[in-house]
């Protein structure tokens, strides 16, 4: 897919968005809420059919976010899905590993340290942890010191 | 010198312990083992089960995950043994300082099973295969 006809696609979706932020030809930000970020992914990856390279989890001051990174290939964009969760006591997110399974591990890590909760994850379990790590105890957590 | 410590001394088997090392050490542990510096001509050889050592090459920080089974597995060598801790991580916790995985550094965590384990350290990120004989070389002569 051209570059052009990328941007243009984006703006389908653009309702579920709090904006669009274009940073250098080859970076696009796109940030939401929580709840729309399963359709943003859903659009990205069935719709637009980029290629899904990995999330990432972030302890903001008061959130928490969730960034999917999708790369188009053809011309080497990087699109970037920014997910805020609020909710700082019972972080929540739909999971989108049901219709990408390669996202299912990154999910399971962001759990682990972060002690985000992917709603219909199918197997979310402890993942990098060591076997006797205390539960309820989130390592990158900002309030969590040494 | 009591014979026990004359036959560790004669041909030390070693066995490597990864805890948690970025494998960098590692690399430079097989290097020890190819025809470049072939330490097996000074006897010491690479065996598969700590229960064969002579010695044990410990590499990387100590995590919690791997803190008891490095504990077990100096429970299970043969004593007297000696505990290479090589690279900078195993000798203290180099730049893993602090970090919310780590159960210690390799002395301490061996030291919870037997206060008086002979250890050597080998510092270094990663040592040289050369440093890495010298220290075995060391402290051997210092037993």
């Amino acid at each position: 897919m051209k570059q052009e006809e990328l941007k243009s696609r984006l703006n389908e979706i653009k309702d579920k968005l709090i904006d669009i932020e274009q940073k250098t030809d080859t970076r696009i930000f796109l940030s939401c809420e929580a709840e729309n970020a399963y359709v943003v992914n859903k659009f990205l990856f069935k719709d637009l059919a980029l290629r899904f390279v990995i999330a990432t989890g972030i302890d903001s001051d008061d959130c928490f976010e969730i960034l999917y990174h999708f790369s188009n290939d053809e011309t080497g964009c990087i699109v970037t899905v920014k997910a805020f969760i609020r909710d700082r006591e019972n972080p929540a997110i739909e999971s989108i590993a049901p219709f990408l399974p390669g996202a299912e591990w990154i999910e399971r890590e962001i759990h682990d340290i972060l002690g985000i909760d992917f709603k219909n994850h199918p197997n979310l379990k402890r993942l990098i942890l060591a076997d006797d790590w205390p539960e309820g105890v989130y390592p990158l957590r900002k309030e969590v010191k040494k | 010198m009591s014979w026990k410590i004359k036959a560790l001394k004669k041909s030390v088997w070693v066995f490597h312990v990864n805890t948690g090392a970025c494998n960098n050490c590692d690399i430079e542990i097989v290097n020890l083992l190819t025809p470049k510096f072939d330490v097996e001509r000074f006897g010491i050889k690479l065996v598969g089960s700590p229960r064969h050592a002579d010695a044990l090459l410990v590499t990387g920080v100590g995590t919690r995950q791997a803190a008891i089974r490095l504990r077990e597995v100096y429970r299970q060598t043969p004593k007297p043994c000696v505990v290479f801790c090589m690279g900078a991580c195993a000798g203290g916790t180099g730049i893993f300082e602090g970090g919310y995985h780590v159960a210690g550094p390799v002395d301490e965590i061996i030291k919870e099973v037997d206060p008086n384990a002979i250890i050597a350290y080998v510092p270094g990120c990663p040592p040289k295969p050369e440093a890495m004989i010298s220290g075995v070389v060391k402290a051997l002569a210092a037993i």
